[in-house]
């Protein structure tokens, strides 16, 4: 009895021991994440993500920015990388408590918690890119994306590559948002020829943003009725869409960043949305002191792109760059939208 | 052209990983073991069946590797129910719960991305008329376990397992061995449903891409009576419901009343099947349901 009891107080001292060890670790990286933000003369940033930045283009994008303006001011940066809504929410706290210059925060997720720290901490600066407040606040500051121009302009390049007369598009729901996919695809396709057709599906389902295999028989059902460019708009289920175009030799169009790779042969061109532009345009519009408003990032402000109209189209692996015809064609659209000229309709716009 | 080749092609495909599941599911209602697992172990077979066929460059390896894992895995179930004789309903929802984490976890670890795992030079299985040789299988098993179950002595075991398990205990056949045999099958074929829908329907891998489709085969267990022609039949209903439901959005329905679609199948094949095995049990003497 008394030799187990002590084994046991044994196993409690270690155990406690332990923890300590770890919570001192804890601590001591803290401390030291604090003391690289106080290094720099200049301004601290800190991005806090949504996920793992990993193979993420998208966020690896949102690091260039913060990275890129952090090197303007001669400033510091750090990466607070979410991996659920429990370390988002720690993320954001922790960047609150460090209180730097500014906080950018990629995602929709982030609109809540934003809008709660907005609230207790007045003076700290936020800049939200891709998602805003549903309030309006004097300290937050948004960047969002007009993606449906840059779609318009894919839809343009289907209607001059398509040979049926027909493109789709494969969407995942039925959204104002999500139709900012779609819609303007079959608006730019028939405004360079009049006579194309254009259809939507729209994944839906139990999972509609991972179910790659419903997403392909969307596809598929696009496919058969002569469809041959399709929008892929499907989140994860884009894979699905490049194998089911790729089966019968037709064509896709990726989105946010470049997915020819993924499928090279299949994928002509890429929607791309230019989170590092959005990051340090607006780093430096909060810096200058005109906070609290949204602003919108178009193919006018360098936020929206193809991959066929940015430097390095010729090694991306993208179908486009053997077609320089159409996008000579696709430019003269670009600058009429630039200009003004040319208006292209938000279907999210109410 | 509503009904046509392709539409009845899109309705096997989906059909295809369902149909595997819901047998699966079948065997084990038919021991006794209520099986809503099917989901979490299709998930872990749709893993390990890229995984093997990333590294190995075979799809035939993936396939039997997404077996034997999903067999492996189904021991959880086969433990925690017979051996331990916890709650069936308990173990298959945590059986699901751990495969969606347990399968994200391992896409980072050892494919080092998130979200979905996709390369060209991933090996799929090969066609054959359109549709794997796992497809064939399929309905192989649905006839083979027919048989077995009404014919074979090792069915009818299996089935006096499930339904007297202690008058079996007294006529010498161990209800445990049966019990175990039926979950691990159902591990086998559930496995081999992960592999037809990641190197068979898609060629790739992204979390969670069962999407709910092992909750559809333990719908279609109870649908079919968890007799393996009446599991067909209500995978095949299933099967035409989704294929049907994509193309009613090309007629312009909106896609929110298209999602419906197999579940509003699922409520009217309730209502007749139920209907019509109320109007026989009046009818018969006995009063006894078959």
């Amino acid at each position: 009895m008394l030799r187990r009891s002590r084994r046991t107080l044994q196993l409690v001292a270690a155990t406690t021991l332990m923890v300590t060890a770890a919570t001192a670790c804890n601590a001591a990286a803290k401390t030291d994440a604090s003391d690289s933000a106080s290094g720099g003369s200049g301004k601290s940033f800190t991005l806090v993500t949504p996920d793992a930045v990993g193979q993420n283009e998208f966020l690896k994008l949102a690091v260039t920015g913060v990275k890129a303006a952090a090197k303007t001011h001669d400033g510091t940066e750090k990466v607070y990388e979410s991996t659920d809504t429990a370390s988002q929410q720690q993320n954001v706290q922790a960047a609150v408590d460090a209180s730097p210059n500014v906080i950018v925060l990629v995602g929709f997720e982030f609109a809540d918690l934003v809008a709660q720290q907005a609230k207790a901490h007045p003076k700290q600066q936020f800049l939200m890119i891709d998602a805003c407040t549903t309030k309006t606040f004097t300290n937050v500051t948004c960047a969002v994306f007009r993606e449906h121009e840059g779609v318009y302009l894919a839809g343009a390049e289907a209607g001059l590559l398509s040979k049926s007369g027909k493109v789709g598009a494969v969407d995942v729901l039925d959204t104002p948002q999500f139709r900012r996919y779609s819609d303007p695809f079959a608006a730019g396709a028939k405004k360079v020829a009049a006579k194309t057709s254009a259809s939507t599906r729209f994944v839906g389902g139990q999972s509609p943003f991972d179910d790659s295999a419903r997403a392909k028989e969307q596809a598929n059902s696009l496919l058969s009725k002569g469809t041959d460019q399709i929008m892929a708009a499907a989140a994860a289920g884009n894979y699905g869409v490049f194998e089911a175009a790729k089966a019968k030799g037709a064509f896709a169009y990726g989105v946010d960043v470049n997915q020819c790779v993924s499928s090279p042969g299949t994928v002509v061109d890429n929607v791309i949305k230019k989170t590092d532009v959005a990051v340090e345009k607006g780093v430096e519009q909060v810096l200058a002191g005109k906070t609290g408003t949204s602003v919108s990032y178009g193919l006018k402000e360098g936020g929206i792109s193809l991959t066929g109209l940015e430097a390095g189209v010729d090694s991306s692996k993208c179908v486009i760059a053997q077609h320089k015809d159409v996008l000579t064609k696709v430019k003269a659209l670009r600058d009429q939208i630039v200009s003004g000229k040319l208006k292209v309709d938000d279907p999210a716009a109410s | 052209m509503f009904f046509d080749s392709d539409l009845l092609m899109s309705a096997l495909r989906a059909l295809t990983p369902i149909l595997l599941a819901a047998l699966g599911g079948a065997l084990c209602e038919r021991a006794g073991v209520f099986n809503i697992g099917l989901e979490g172990m299709m998930l872990m077979g749709c893993f390990t069946s890229v995984a093997t066929s990333w590294f190995t460059g075979s799809a035939w390896l993936g396939v039997l590797a997404a077996a034997l894992a999903a067999a492996a895995y189904s021991l959880i179930l086969a433990v925690g129910a017979v051996t331990l004789r916890g709650d069936a309903v308990v173990l298959g929802i945590a059986m699901n719960l751990l495969a969606v984490g347990l399968t994200s976890f391992l896409l980072r670890t050892v494919f080092g991305v998130q979200g979905t795992f996709d390369d060209p030079s991933l090996a799929g299985l090969p066609l054959v008329g359109g549709f794997t040789p796992l497809a064939y299988l399929a309905f192989v098993a649905v006839a083979v376990a027919a048989l077995m179950l009404s014919r074979h002595v090792w069915g009818l075991r299996l089935r006096g397992v499930g339904e007297a398990p202690d008058a079996a205990a007294t006529l010498g056949v161990s209800p445990a061995k049966y019990k175990y045999a039926a979950v691990l099958i159902s591990g086998v074929l559930c496995g081999l449903a992960g592999a037809q829908l990641a190197l068979g329907n898609v060629t790739l891998f992204s979390e969670n891409m069962t999407a709910g489709r092992g909750w559809i085969a333990v719908v279609a267990v109870m649908l079919g009576r968890a007799a393996p022609v009446g599991v067909l039949l209500a995978a095949l209903l299933f099967g035409l419901a989704e294929a049907a439901g994509f193309r009613l959005q090309g007629v312009g329905l909106p896609q929110q009343a298209t999602d419906a679609a197999p579940y509003v199948v699922t409520l009217v094949a309730l209502f007749l099947s139920t209907a019509r095995r109320r109007r026989r049990t009046a009818n018969s003497p006995s009063g006894a349901t078959t």
